[in-house]
C-alpha cells in the first residue's frame, strides 16, 4: 500500500501549497508536486471527502474547472509540516553525498553545504538518524571537472581511455552526453570511434582534453539507468562460470542472467556480455575460485592466458 | 467500494491536527466515515487494528501524536499539536533549493525516494524553497544511491530506531550462511554497495556486514541495544582497509608497458626495466594477489616472496583446471583456495 502512503504525504503538503495560492494553475501544480494532471486531479476528487469530522460540514470544500483550482473554505488546517525522519535521512544522506563528490562544482558545494546546515536546523530531531548513514562517491576530480565543462559548452572530448575488456589503452574522440554517479563515476558519450554509445569509467580515463569542436551526438534517448548501468543485449554471447563459496561475489559485480546453487554453497552463473573476452581477467582473479565453463573455447583461452603468466616466473627461475 | 486509505488517513491527520483536546478513538471512529464502515461491516478487533496501523503510517510521515492517558475518564485520548508539527522556519535561496533538488534525486530505492521528495514537497508547500530562474549552470551530473539490496530498508529502519536484528549472513567464502544477532549501528555505501557495521551480540565485538552477503528476511527484535554506541563509527575505513586501502607495506611487480592502467595508478613510483617493461613499487593491502592475477602475462612479481608465490599458486588453479564440465571437478578447485574479495 506504498501508494496510499505517497499520495497522503503529498496531499498532506498539496492543502499548504493550495491555501497559499488561490487560484492555482492545475500545470502548474502538477509540476512542483513533480507529477501528471491526471495524479493530480485524482488528489482534488479525495480532499473534499476530507475534513475535521464528515458530519460537521467542515470538509474541505477545494474544487477545480479543469484548469484553477480553488479552496474556498481555507482556513488554518493546512500550516507546514515538520520533516517526517525518513524525509530527513533522506535529504540530509543525499545531499551530504553530493556535496562530497570530488571535481563537483564549487558554488553547487557551498550551495548544498549551506541548504544542510538550514535543514539540519529545521528538521530538529527528525535529523539524528542521518548521520547512521552514510555514502561516499567516488570520481576522478579533475577529470571529472573537464567532463562536467565538455557537457555544458557542449564541446568533444579527447580521451585516452583504458579499456577494461580488451586490457590496452585507446585513443578517442567523444561527443559528452551526461555524468552518471552510481558507487564509481561514469561518463556517458557518444564515441567517435566505435560509432556507439559508451559508458566511461573516470578513473579509467588515463588523460581527457575539451576539444575546439563542438560535441554533434547524434539525437538519442536518454536511458533508464534504475536497472544497472550495463545491460547486456538479448543477442550478446552466452558465457557460464562455476564458482565455489569463495566466488559468489561475482554475481554482486557482474548482471547475469542466472545463478544456480551448487551442492558445495557455490553457484552455477549464466550471463551475457557483448565481449566474453573481457571475462578472461575475471576467470584469472576468480583462481581456484571459479572457472569458466562455456563457451569451451574461452575456457580454453583462460588456462593458456594463465600457463603463459606461469611461464614468466620459470623464466625467471622462481616458480616455487 | 471500501473508502481508499489515502482518504482515511488524510481524515484521520485532520480531526487530529484540528481538534484542541485530545480526541479518544470512539470520538474519532464516529468523526470519520471509513472507521464507521469498517465498525459497521467488520469487528471490533479489525477496526482496532486498522486504527493502530494508521496511526503507525501517520507517524512514519512526521505527524506527532500525543497520546493523553487521562483526559477522557480513563480513555486514552489522541492529538497532533499544532506547535510539534510546524515546520520551523527555513528559508532556502534559489541556489541551495537547486542543489537540493538535484540530490534529492539521487535514491533509486523507493521508500528513499519517496521520503525525499514527500521532503522537498514539504519545503515548497511551506514555501521555503526559492524558485529558481533557470539562469544558473549546474553540474551536468546524475548521482544515483544503488540500494538494490532486499536488507536495506529493514536495516536502515531498524539502525534509525536503534533496534536490534537478526538475519542470515553468509561470510565471504563461507559454504553455508550463519544466523547473526546484531545491533545496527550505521550504513554505508562504498563503490556502490552497502554495508552495516554494528555490535555482534554473539561475538561481543564489532562487525562490518554486507548487505549483499544477507540471505533471507531481516528480523526486528524489540529490546533495546545493550552496547554502548560510539559517537562515530568509521564503516568506511573498515571497508577500504578490506578493500586493500591505507596499506603501508609495498610490493614491487614487473608491468608490461601500456598494460594493466588500474595498477599503474597506484604505483608509488615506476621505473623501466627495458624496451616494453617497467618495474613499479605498489601498497601491498588485502586482496593484491587477486588484482595482479588478473592482468596475466602483463605481470610478474618480483617480491615479497608470499605475494609471489600467492599468485603462482592462483594462476596454476586456473591453468590446471581440466575443463570436462562437471559439479565434482567444481567442487574440487573451490575446496582450496581463499577468498578472492
Amino acid at each position: 500500500m506504498s501508494n496510499a502512503i505517497d499520495q497522503t504525504r503529498r496531499m498532506l503538503s498539496l492543502v499548504t501549497y493550495l491555501r497559499e495560492r488561490p487560484g492555482a494553475r492545475v500545470g502548474e501544480v502538477a509540476r512542483a508536486f513533480g507529477i501528471t494532471e491526471r495524479e493530480l486531479v485524482g488528489d482534488l476528487n479525495v480532499l473534499p471527502m476530507c475534513g475535521t469530522s464528515f458530519r460537521g460540514g467542515d470538509l474541505l470544500d477545494i474544487d477545480t474547472d479543469g484548469e484553477r483550482i480553488w479552496w474556498h473554505n481555507a482556513d488554518d488546517v493546512a500550516q507546514p509540516l515538520r520533516l517526517s525522519s525518513d524525509e530527513a535521512i533522506s535529504l540530509l544522506v543525499a545531499a551530504r553525498a553530493v556535496a562530497g563528490l570530488p571535481g563537483l562544482r564549487e558554488r553547487d558545494r557551498a550551495a548544498l553545504t549551506r541548504a544542510v546546515a538550514k535543514l539540519e536546523a529545521a528538521a530538529g530531531d527528525a535529523a539524528e538518524g542521518s548521520a547512521r548513514v552514510g555514502v561516499t562517491f567516488e570520481a576522478e576530480g579533475s577529470v571529472f571537472a573537464d567532463a562536467d565543462r565538455a557537457i555544458t559548452e557542449r564541446r568533444r572530448l579527447w580521451l585516452r581511455y583504458y579499456s577494461s575488456g580488451r586490457g590496452e589503452m585507446t585513443e578517442r574522440e567523444v561527443d559528452p552526453i551526461r555524468l552518471v554517479t552510481e558507487g564509481h563515476t561514469y561518463l556517458e558519450g557518444w564515441c567517435r570511434l566505435s560509432e556507439d554509445r559508451r559508458m566511461f569509467r573516470l578513473d579509467r580515463i588515463a588523460d581527457i582534453k575539451v576539444l575546439d569542436v563542438p560535441s554533434d551526438p547524434p539525437p538519442l534517448e536518454l536511458r533508464d539507468l534504475s536497472e544497472g548501468l550495463v545491460r547486456p543485449a538479448e543477442d550478446d554471447p552466452q558465457v557460464v562460470l562455476e564458482v565455489g563459496p569463495g566466488g559468489r561475489w561475482v554475481t554482486e559485480y557482474y548482471t547475469y542472467e542466472n545463478a544456480m546453487e551448487l551442492p558445495d554453497g557455490g553457484l552455477r552463473i549464466t550471463l551475457r556480455t557483448p565481449d566474453p573476452a573481457g571475462l578472461l581477467r575475471l576467470a584469472l582473479r576468480l583462481g581456484a575460485d571459479g572457472r569458466i565453463t562455456e563457451p569451451p573455447d574461452l575456457a580454453e583461452r583462460a588456462r593458456s592466458t594463465a600457463a603463459d603468466a606461469l611461464a614468466r616466473y620459470a623464466d625467471t627461475g622462481a616458480a616455487g | 467500494m471500501p473508502i481508499a486509505k489515502s482518504e482515511r488517513l488524510m481524515n484521520l491527520a485532520l480531526c487530529l491536527m484540528n481538534t484542541k483536546r485530545p480526541l479518544s478513538k470512539r470520538e474519532l471512529r464516529d468523526s470519520i466515515e471509513a472507521y464507521r464502515e469498517a465498525a459497521d461491516s467488520a469487528s471490533e478487533d479489525s477496526f482496532n487494528r486498522m486504527f493502530e496501523r494508521d496511526k503507525d503510517d501517520l507517524r512514519e510521515l512526521g505527524l506527532v501524536i500525543d497520546v493523553d492517558e487521562n483526559a477522557l475518564d480513563g480513555e486514552l485520548g489522541y492529538l497532533a499539536r499544532r506547535d510539534r508539527n510546524r515546520l520551523p522556519e527555513i528559508a532556502l535561496d534559489a541556489e541551495e533549493a537547486a542543489a537540493l533538488s538535484l540530490a534529492a534525486g539521487v535514491w533509486t530505492q523507493a521508500r528513499l525516494a519517496g521520503a525525499a521528495s514527500g521532503a522537498l514537497h514539504k519545503l515548497r508547500a511551506g514555501g521555503a524553497l526559492a524558485e529558481s530562474d533557470g539562469a544558473e549552470a549546474h553540474s551536468a551530473l546524475e548521482p544515483r544511491i544503488p540500494a538494490r539490496e532486499a536488507a536495506f530498508e529493514p536495516l536502515l529502519a531498524a539502525a534509525r530506531d536503534r533496534r536490534p536484528v537478526s538475519f542470515a549472513y553468509r561470510k565471504s567464502g563461507a559454504a553455508q550462511p550463519e544466523q547473526r544477532s546484531v545491533e545496527p549501528w550505521a550504513l554505508e555505501c562504498w563503490h556502490g554497495h552497502w554495508y552495516l557495521a554494528g555490535w555482534d551480540r554473539d561475538r561481543k565485538d564489532v562487525r562490518v556486514f554486507r548487505l549483499s552477503r544477507i540471505t533471507g528476511r531481516v528480523k526486528a527484535r524489540h529490546d533495546a541495544f545493550r552496547a554502548e554506541v560510539p559517537d562515530h563509527v568509521d564503516v568506511r575505513q573498515h571497508v577500504a582497509r578490506f578493500a586493500g586501502e591505507g596499506a603501508t607495506a609495498t610490493a614491487r611487480i614487473r608491468l608490461r608497458r601500456g598494460a594493466a592502467f588500474p595498477l599503474r595508478t597506484k604505483a608509488l613510483n615506476a621505473e623501466p626495466v627495458d624496451a616494453d617493461w617497467d618495474e613499479l613499487e605498489i601498497p601491498f593491502g588485502h586482496g593484491l594477489a587477486a588484482d595482479l592475477t588478473e592482468f596475466g602475462a602483463d605481470v610478474v612479481v618480483v617480491g615479497p616472496a608470499e605475494l609471489r608465490s600467492d599468485v603462482i599458486a592462483r594462476l596454476r588453479a586456473v591453468a590446471g583446471s581440466t575443463g570436462a564440465a562437471g559439479i565434482e571437478a567444481a567442487v574440487a578447485v573451490a575446496t582450496t583456495g581463499g577468498s578472492a574479495q
